[in-house]
């Protein structure tokens, strides 16, 4: 078994010149496709439909047979260990959810740990320390059966199922995508502040560009034939996209979109102080995005900011000079 | 009267009415074991899958006197070729059942437990199988209640069971009795398929898994 032709610990998942060939197509679903995903970085594939991103995403716990190239995580190459032990050592969670039907919620948390030999009583403790977590209160819902459950209900079993054997990769294709959208911004945001507590290695695909924005610590914009188009961070990608294709495809918007993305901490440095006084200001500090600041003055009608430093001192920016930082990229993004 | 014809001759009519049940119950294990495992080893080709319904389906078409009959020269009389004449007729319904079965699975699910690192073996023990079971029932229980009106014919090759009143009242039609002998094997197969019928209602409950229908 050879070495991972890169020296970084801190590299989670590897994909090596991965390429996935069907007998029956001409072209191949994945070419030669590479990419390098730390630990504990959330990832988002995105792209339009045909590009290759499940795929990709399948090739990771083998569903998919890679046709050519090498698959490392944590160190190992997995691209011939036992596929069912490899996978009971992956989170995965999928659109339709695919609970078992016939077994309760916390029977269905439980499976991935039954698999591995964990005792009854303790996969079952498990089970409803998981559900907690997903915000499902256990005495309600531990003994239910899937269908007994909203589909957002679903979803974060699916989600507490992946995570039950406390495995270091999570992988999940399009998770809220049959969610209705008032119910999807709550799962993301839910998702977002309980992958803080939980820091783990997530592949996540989706083809809308707004859920990779809101979601993503970096994102992967798959073109066709799995070209990866650009593989950065949101605020680079809306700043500086790499070409054409990924400008059309995050659609227009991107500068306005940029601002719910930058802090203020970013811009401070750049934009011009105005005197203290002069207008009438709203009251912000530093990790406040531009976005929420730039609302907060509109609806109070002021004239500028007022930032907290944390110095002590404070700093005033006038409405225009707040616009002209936060539309210079170049500066911003270093 | 048919009411005094069937309590003087009571101890006959049970045990024929118990053969007839046995009988059945045999040749439909058989079938199941043939239908649901052909369904299992044509998994993964659909083409010899569907050719095997056409085949089997073709066998229903085959009068049953006719069949009975071409078991002679195979399996002489009596009990073997009743038993494996009825065993083809029942592969059928149970293969073309526990093909709509596995097919009715629902993909995400499968595709989930394999995500998850469930083995072929466990998946079809404890995921297909389990959701497929009662459309298969179904299939069984099908089998059964055709058997059942099926075995009565089985007396032209001397089988068991109740066809034996019912081909003995017709030989001898206007004699003593002769029609009471064929109207108590006839309502005596009625009787069975209901009773072989509330039974499958029953295993129905008692084995479908809870979480499949709520």
């Amino acid at each position: 078994m050879s070495e991972q032709p890169t020296s970084s610990t801190d590299t989670m998942i590897f994909l090596d010149g991965v390429s996935k060939r069907y007998p029956d197509q001409p072209k191949a679903a994945v070419s030669g496709l590479s990419m390098e995903i730390k630990r504990g970085e959330f990832v988002v594939l995105v792209g339009p439909s045909g590009c290759g991103k499940t795929t990709t995403l399948r090739m990771i716990n083998r569903l998919v047979e890679p046709s050519e190239g090498r698959i490392w995580i944590d160190g190992q190459d997995v691209t011939h260990v036992d596929a069912d032990r490899l996978r009971r050592g992956i989170g995965y969670v999928i659109q339709q959810i695919g609970l078992l039907p016939h077994l309760t919620i916390a029977q269905n948390v439980a499976l991935v740990p039954k698999l591995l030999g964990t005792p009854k009583a303790k996969r079952l403790q498990r089970a409803e320390e998981l559900l907690d977590l997903v915000g499902l209160e256990p005495s309600t819902y531990a003994r239910r059966y899937p269908r007994q459950l909203s589909g957002g209900q679903q979803q974060r079993v699916g989600v507490a199922r992946a995570l039950a054997a406390d495995p270091p990769v999570m992988l999940m294709d399009e998770p809220f995508g049959a969610v209705d959208p008032i119910a999807r911004e709550k799962l993301q945001l839910e998702f977002l502040r309980l992958q803080e507590r939980i820091r783990k290695t997530i592949v996540f695909v989706t083809h809308d560009i707004d859920e990779a924005l809101r979601l993503g610590d970096r994102i992967a914009i798959f073109a066709e034939g799995s070209r990866l188009a650009q593989f950065d961070t949101p605020l680079e990608i809306l700043t500086n996209p790499a070409d054409d294709f990924v400008r059309d495809f995050v659609g227009t918007g991107a500068s306005v979109r940029r601002l719910s993305l930058l802090k203020l901490a970013d811009v401070i440095s750049i934009s011009t102080s105005d005197a203290a006084g002069l207008f009438r200001t709203v009251e912000v500090n530093l990790e406040q995005t531009v976005h929420r600041a730039l609302e907060r003055v509109l609806s109070a009608g002021a004239e500028g900011i007022c930032v907290k430093l944390p110095t002590g001192d404070s700093r005033f920016i006038s409405l225009q000079a707040l616009l002209t930082a936060a539309a210079q990229p170049e500066r911003v993004t270093s | 009267m048919l009411l005094s014809y069937i309590t003087d001759n009571a101890a006959r009519l049970l045990f024929l009415a118990e053969q007839h049940v046995e009988l059945v119950l045999i040749s439909v294990a058989i079938s199941a074991v043939i239908g649901i495992g052909l369904a299992l080893i044509t998994e993964s080709m659909p083409r010899l899958r569907h050719g095997l319904l056409s085949l089997t389906g073709t066998f229903l078409t085959i009068p049953s006197f006719a069949l009975f009959a071409l078991m002679i020269p195979v399996l002489g009389l009596g009990v073997a070729p009743t038993i494996a004449a009825l065993a083809v007729y029942g592969v059928f319904p149970i293969l073309r059942n526990t093909v709509t079965g596995l097919e009715g699975v629902d993909p995400a699910v499968v595709d989930a437990a394999r995500g998850l690192g469930m083995g072929r073996n466990q998946r079809m023990g404890s995921v297909v199988l389990p959701l497929a079971w009662p459309v298969i029932l179904n299939g069984i229980r099908t089998a059964t209640i055709m058997l059942v009106a099926t075995a009565a014919i089985g007396a032209v090759v001397r089988g068991p069971g109740l066809g034996e009143l019912i081909f003995e009242g017709l030989a001898r039609i206007g004699g003593a009795n002769a029609l009471n002998e064929t109207l108590s094997g006839v309502i005596g197969v009625v009787l069975v398929a209901l009773v072989l019928d509330l039974l499958f209602i029953v295993i129905a409950k008692v084995t479908t898994l809870r979480g499949i229908h709520v």
